[in-house]
């Protein structure tokens, strides 16, 4: 392992950012997977919906509890006794729930959120709260002393950052003036009994009221109501895993692939993480496709006689029936064709290799393997490529 | 009964949106679909949702990033982007009649906090915005005869297709009850609405589009006809060489040439390629059999997708007839 490597798994949590489609759920289980091969107790953790970590780990039941993957399979893989690998899938209404559980101050509290409306839609479907859930579960697994190191994988780009600004948008909204009137007592009291407060709040009121009717308010504040109790562990709460995803315990690790809209995207995350304040450890270049002996020709130009010399070579070793010239032609053109996309490849990552290389971070092109890496083995070939590869050139 | 309901044409529809996991294409698909309707002469709106949108730049290097406003950026072809806010504010708008007021109100920060930490509303608002571009008349026919919207990426997708039922479940009453109602509707109804999955023929992005589609069929009342398979490699020989690798790989390595790559590299090449299209060829066809879907596979270009010229020589390929089988 090289001293790149060394050095992220030194810390608690390690965050696995990028755009959609370049293989982040893969790698992230690949690192954790190294991590458990250096004797890391190691736990990954999906919050992507689209459920492919469990498809990666080959794990069917993948679920809101870690699951340890089988010691004997890991031993196979080189990981010390010491060393395990746990998986995790976020579920979003699980986790809402149990963190109602955790901080309501009674059993009558509990009861009267979860039965409300506007609380069992919320935490069951709609987008926003997962980011809320994955706020809350990388807390909770952060607690855990079970493990050593946190891997998480985040959903694609947009949404990966909705989950860094969750905690804050968290603390916002319990803070907000809004929040306070909609859970004072006295709105409670009676459906117009806000009326006697600000003007302001008056007419906020009056202009949700006509779009929603009176019913979804009374469910809002009732809602809110029912959550006052806990609002002080939920800031609490909040508070901890900001300054924990900030701060020096946690590293993030952007996953890009070639392709003019991975590229742009990749950029245009890196900005925002610089936005964050958020120090960036590398960058895995993944599923790239590099030339197989060295640095790759500039044009494939064979002459006249390369031509005759490739043809009846095919021809002495195939026999007779063997379309050897036009074999010759084709295995040029292939040539000719995979050099271009490794051009492709190398000059589409370019501006983002130099970015990352300006800012002394580490910089890994792992090669497309023939198959997406759907076991264990595959997981482990992977992980060792990235943590243990001197740093490709491309 | 009239025809079944999916031998509607796809450009026959009203409103197309395309889903699909990140890094599939879907932006390539999305301005390939806008290309071939517009050559068509349908008027087309492509509606962006979300942060990135890069469907202008693929139809015109020219074009600047979409706002909210409506703008033809080609003949034929309108972009927009729809910013909730923004949409908010006309939705409000309409609904009150007093502009000053709302105005008033969405600058209040605590009402921008409050809608900042509320989940779910952007997705509604922005699929009420779609409902009123339907709705839209000028001259006396709809303003666009498609709409193209260019959905999130699959996970959040579904949640995004889903708002309407979750908001028409948890608010009883009121106008906003009523409109979920008609967005909803709009949404199901399978001669105006056409879901299009995007999918990559590899085992990942294979296995998504089946759960997709399966949890379409269950849980979700929008009508899906077909799978667009982007980036299909295709053979670049005949078949009859098939071995092609083997043989080259079997050539002695003396074999000394001027300017050409030795015969292993050249064998490399040539089984990388040739292993991209069996991938590809397994895949659509498991495509096929796990969401008992045809397909329309778009081929893959070695110079990428990168601007109107490109969208031009896919804009055929994907309003192509979808296919069942394999040919061979």
């Amino acid at each position: 392992m090289n001293a790149e490597a060394r050095a992220l798994f030194e810390r608690r949590i390690v965050v696995c950012v990028g755009c959609g489609g370049v293989g982040k759920t893969t790698i992230s289980a690949a690192l954790a997977l190294e991590a458990a091969r250096s004797g890391l107790r190691t736990l990954v953790l999906t919050i992507d919906p689209a459920r492919r970590l469990a498809d990666a780990l080959g794990v069917e039941d993948l679920g809101n509890e870690p699951r340890a993957l089988p010691r004997e399979a890991l031993a196979e893989l080189g990981v010390p006794p010491e060393g395990s690998l746990s998986a995790v899938m976020l579920d979003m209404k699980r986790t809402f729930d149990e963190l109602v559980e955790r901080l309501a101050e009674n059993g009558e509290s509990r009861d009267r959120i979860m039965s409300n409306p506007i609380y069992q839609n919320v935490s069951d479907a709609l987008a926003g709260s997962v980011e809320y859930s994955a706020m809350e579960k990388v807390y909770q697994l952060s607690e855990e002393p079970d493990y050593d190191l946190l891997v998480v994988d985040t959903p694609p780009a947009q949404h990966a950052l909705d989950f860094l600004e969750a905690p804050q948008r968290m603390l916002e909204f319990l803070e907000s003036r809004i929040v306070q009137l909609l859970i004072h007592p006295a709105f409670a009291a009676g459906r117009f009994g806000f009326r006697i407060f600000q003007r302001g709040a008056h007419r906020v009121f009056g202009v949700i009221e006509q779009v929603t009717g009176v019913g979804f308010l009374e469910d809002i504040s009732e809602f809110l109501l029912a959550f006052e109790g806990m609002s002080d562990g939920f800031r609490r709460r909040a508070l901890s895993v900001r300054g924990l995803l900030e701060g020096p315990d946690s590293a993030y690790v952007l996953v890009a692939g070639p392709g003019p809209e991975s590229v742009a995207q990749s950029h245009q995350f890196l900005d925002r993480l610089e936005g964050f304040g958020i120090r960036l450890e590398g960058v895995v270049a993944n599923r790239v496709r590099l030339w197989p002996d060295g640095p790759v020709p500039d044009a494939i130009e064979p002459t006249p006689r390369d031509i005759e010399t490739l043809r009846d070579g095919l021809a002495r070793r195939a026999g007779e029936g063997f379309p050897a010239e036009a074999a010759a032609r084709a295995a040029i053109a292939c040539a000719e064709g995979y050099a271009a996309q490794v051009r492709r490849d190398a000059a589409e990552l370019e501006t983002l290799r130099a970015r990352v290389e300006s800012h002394r971070r580490f910089w890994r092109a792992v090669p497309e393997l023939d198959e997406d890496a759907h076991d264990l083995e595959a997981l482990a070939r992977l992980g060792r490529l990235v943590s243990e590869s001197t740093g490709e050139k491309s | 009964m009239a025809q079944a309901r999916g031998d509607l044409p796809l450009l026959d529809r009203r409103l197309a949106i395309v889903t699909g996991k990140g890094g599939t294409g879907k932006t390539t698909v999305v301005a390939a679909l806008a290309r071939a309707a517009a050559d068509r002469g349908r008027r087309v709106l492509v509606t962006e949702v979300g942060r990135d949108a890069h469907v202008p730049r693929l139809l015109d290097p020219a074009a600047t990033e979409p706002g909210y406003e409506e703008r033809e950026i080609v003949p034929g072809i309108s972009v927009m982007r729809i910013e909730p806010f923004a949409a908010l504010t006309e939705y409000l708008g309409l609904q009150i009649g007093m502009p000053g007021l709302v105005a008033r109100v969405l600058q209040n920060r605590g009402f921008r906090q409050l809608m900042g930490a509320s989940p779910g509303w952007r997705d509604l608002i922005t699929l009420g915005k779609v409902w009123h571009l339907e709705q839209m008349v000028r001259d006396g026919r709809p303003k666009y005869d498609l709409i193209i919207v260019d959905a999130p990426a699959t996970g959040h997708g579904m949640t995004f297709l889903d708002v309407p039922r979750v908001v028409a479940a948890a608010v009883r009453a009121g106008p906003l009850r009523q409109h979920t109602l008609q967005v909803e509707a709009l949404i199901a109804d399978p001669e105006r609405t056409l879901l299009i999955p995007v999918a990559l023929a590899e085992e990942l992005p294979a296995r998504e589009t089946t759960a997709l589609v399966r949890r379409v069929r269950n849980e979700l009342s929008i009508h899906v006809d077909r799978v667009i398979v982007n980036a299909v490699h295709e053979l670049p020989f005949s078949e009859d060489l098939g071995d092609l690798d083997a043989q080259l790989a079997g050539l002695p390595d003396v074999i000394d040439f001027e300017a050409l790559p030795p015969p292993a590299v050249l064998a490399r090449c040539v089984r990388y390629l040739r292993s991209r299209w069996q991938l590809n060829q397994r895949y659509l066809e498991e495509i096929r059999r796990q969401t008992e879907l045809p397909t329309v596979a778009l081929p893959y270009l070695a110079s990428g997708v990168r601007g109107a010229e490109d969208i031009a020589r896919l804009a055929e390929a994907v309003i192509a007839e979808p296919r069942r089988e394999t040919l061979t």
